[in-house]
């Protein structure tokens, strides 16, 4: 059973447009929609709801073809960025105004109990609050609440904490995340922070002009980004162009400028193929060059420290062997490690951690 | 003894005392503008004058009619000019702001040209005035609605430009969330938009009413008799002089002046949220 089958979804509207977009998200999985800003992730969103007729394409929310009804019938729950609730409304005001919605004349035993629902939600000492005065946790709850009291039959959530600073965004996704879990209700989560991927989705779709450019769990989508635009969205800092030059059964030999790194995944692509190999910075780790390797360095490059750049707790160092390679350590190893521009430094990076982009 | 430190008291974004200075004083030479000759017309008033020119069947048919036509004309206003500001504020599309300009355009006429105008217009041999009397019965020379037809085109931009800029401030996400939630868009717009819109509709609406009822020279060409206060006041300055005229128009503005901050009150009074119960 499937919560939402998007299929060919094409449309044009102004300076967006979707390009034969197609998903399937299984019942009761969240899936991340990432992309950079314009890339259409909010336009595909809008569209499912039902706020943009598509030019071409189909639309179906369980068993549901919903491609032709208005938003009202469609039986999404919405939650947009900063939550969208509605200030000359009190809360409970708010949470009944989805209960009302989508039951008008429905059976009794149909209607919401909106003291429960806030109740539930741990927001009933505010039921007569004005939203313009809640925390942004307690916005995301009632939203989360109001949502809910329409039965929904599949969440899209649109950036909801983009608009905050770091460490409410921190407390925010992990609520977020425990209420998606528990309730197993199916979700599409719009954003354009890779740290939302890891904590709140099942599935990962990579969006960038338009178009669906991968799609998959998140373990397969994060470890096997299928092209350099996928890499780029998914925050792969290294991008280095190589050749594979032979592998074993279960690793494969990449030169790049020269050097040989070792990947432990067989790729399909021909031997002396080109391929683009993604690393994460913060999974190149720094040492002196006098430091024996400690267990299995599947990569160990010597090196020398172009730049380094502080960034609070964290600092990002650029390297040169022989191609440019950008690390990223915690800040107060600095020192220990004697990182300073022109030291020579040896640069380890396990075999797990090289990707091979496919195209 | 150690000296302790007054307080910097910094004057925000304005800086220096200096410049508060001149400020109240640029401020207070334009508030004595307002004020002084407004004062002057009520202090120069005796209970006697102003009772003698409350008692006049005239100047209380003048009066009425006033109230009455600018009422009737921000009701019009609200009927076609919030609907249509609305769609301004939502709506994209090619000459938009050409639309928008020509809302504005009474703003910059003056009332004389607009009363010729629309004499020309609504007149016995106007495009409008002709057919308009010959199959409705409906005049609008020396007529209530000829009144409310001059007042409304003077008046109308302060209605559109208010709501429009109410309704643009009304985060269209909002509306979205509700239709998701439920509601169809008849319901979207009457239990979100225009409650949110409502402050702003409201003063448009006030100032399209006070703009009307002391509106003179459309209405006077257009319309001499019956006459509203404003012509009424104008034909008593020009036959008694200007003692005669004063008490009316003393009466002229404390009425408006009172129904303004009235309505004022009322768009402003309301509670800010709706079951909020106690």
């Amino acid at each position: 059973m499937t919560a939402l089958t998007v299929a060919g979804l094409s449309l044009r509207l102004g300076d967006f447009a979707l390009d034969d977009v197609s998903l399937t998200l299984p019942e009761r999985d969240v899936m991340v929609v990432l992309g950079p800003n314009g890339a259409g992730k909010s336009v595909l969103l809008e569209t499912i709801a039902g706020f943009h007729r598509s030019a071409r394409g189909r639309i179906a929310i369980g068993s549901r073809d919903v491609t032709a009804l208005p938003p009202e019938q469609r039986r999404v729950g919405f939650v947009v960025q900063n939550f969208g609730l509605f200030p000359h409304l009190s809360v409970a005001h708010n949470v009944a105004l989805g209960a009302r919605g989508h039951r008008r004349g429905g059976p009794v035993a149909d209607r919401v109990d909106v003291a429960a629902l806030l109740e539930r939600f741990g927001i009933a000492h505010l039921a007569n609050a004005s939203p313009t005065v809640l925390s942004p946790g307690e916005k995301q709850r009632a939203a989360l609440a109001r949502a809910e009291a329409s039965h929904p039959d599949l969440f899209l959530l649109d950036e909801p904490f983009a608009a905050l600073d770091a460490p409410a965004r921190a407390q925010l996704r992990l609520e977020l995340a425990h209420f998606l879990r528990e309730r197993r209700l199916p979700a599409l989560f719009v954003t354009h922070d890779y740290v939302d991927v890891a904590a709140l989705g099942d599935r990962l779709a990579l969006m960038r002009g338009g178009r669906i450019i991968q799609c998959g769990t998140v373990d397969e989508v994060f470890h096997r980004p299928v092209s350099r635009a996928a890499a780029d969205i998914l925050g792969f800092e290294n991008q280095l162009v190589g050749r594979i030059e032979g592998g074993e059964r279960r690793s494969t030999r990449v030169v790049v400028a020269g050097r040989i790194l070792h990947a432990s995944a067989t790729s399909d692509a021909p031997a002396n193929g080109e391929i683009t190999v993604a690393i994460r910075a913060e999974n190149v780790r720094l040492a002196s060059p006098a430091t024996p390797p400690k267990g299995a360095a599947d990569n160990r490059l010597t090196a020398t420290v172009v730049a380094l750049e502080p960034l609070g707790a964290l600092t990002k160092v650029t390297l040169d062997c022989d191609f440019p390679l950008v690390a990223c350590l915690m800040s107060r190893d600095v020192p220990d490690i004697g990182l300073a521009p022109g030291a020579a430094v040896a640069a380890t990076i396990a075999a797990s951690d090289v990707h091979m982009v496919v195209a | 003894m150690i000296a302790v430190p007054q307080p910097w008291r910094g004057g925000g974004s304005l800086g220096s005392p200096l410049v508060v200075l001149a400020a109240w004083l640029c401020g207070g030479v334009l508030l004595a503008f307002i004020l002084l000759p407004l004062f002057q017309l009520v202090a120069v008033q005796t209970a006697g004058t102003l009772l003698a020119a409350a008692r006049a069947t005239d100047v209380q048919s003048a009066l009425t009619l006033s109230v009455t036509a600018s009422v009737l004309t921000a009701l019009i206003a609200g009927l076609f000019g919030v609907p249509f500001a609305y769609f301004l504020a939502r709506a994209d599309f090619v000459g938009k702001s050409a639309v928008a300009a020509i809302v504005d355009v009474p703003l910059t006429v003056p009332h004389t040209v607009a009363g010729i105008a629309l004499l020309m217009v609504f007149g016995r041999h106007g495009v409008i005035g002709g057919p308009a009397e010959e199959f409705l019965g409906l005049r609008f020379w020396g007529t209530l609605a000829g009144i409310v037809v001059a007042m409304l085109f003077v008046s109308l931009p302060y209605t559109v430009n208010a709501a429009r800029i109410a309704f643009e401030g009304v985060d269209p996400r909002l509306e979205m969330v509700a239709r998701t939630l439920g509601l169809g868009p008849w319901r979207v717009l009457a239990q979100i938009t225009v409650p949110l819109a409502w402050r702003g509709i409201a003063t448009g609406l006030t100032l399209t009413f006070a703009r009307s009822i002391s509106e003179f020279g459309a209405v006077v060409i257009l319309v001499y008799y019956p006459m509203t206060a404003p012509v009424q006041i104008y034909e008593m300055f020009l036959r008694y002089g200007i003692e005669e005229a004063s008490a009316v128009a003393v009466l002229l503005l404390v009425i408006s002046l009172g129904l303004f901050i009235l309505f004022r009150h009322v768009a402003y009074g309301r509670r800010p949220i709706a079951g909020g119960g106690r």
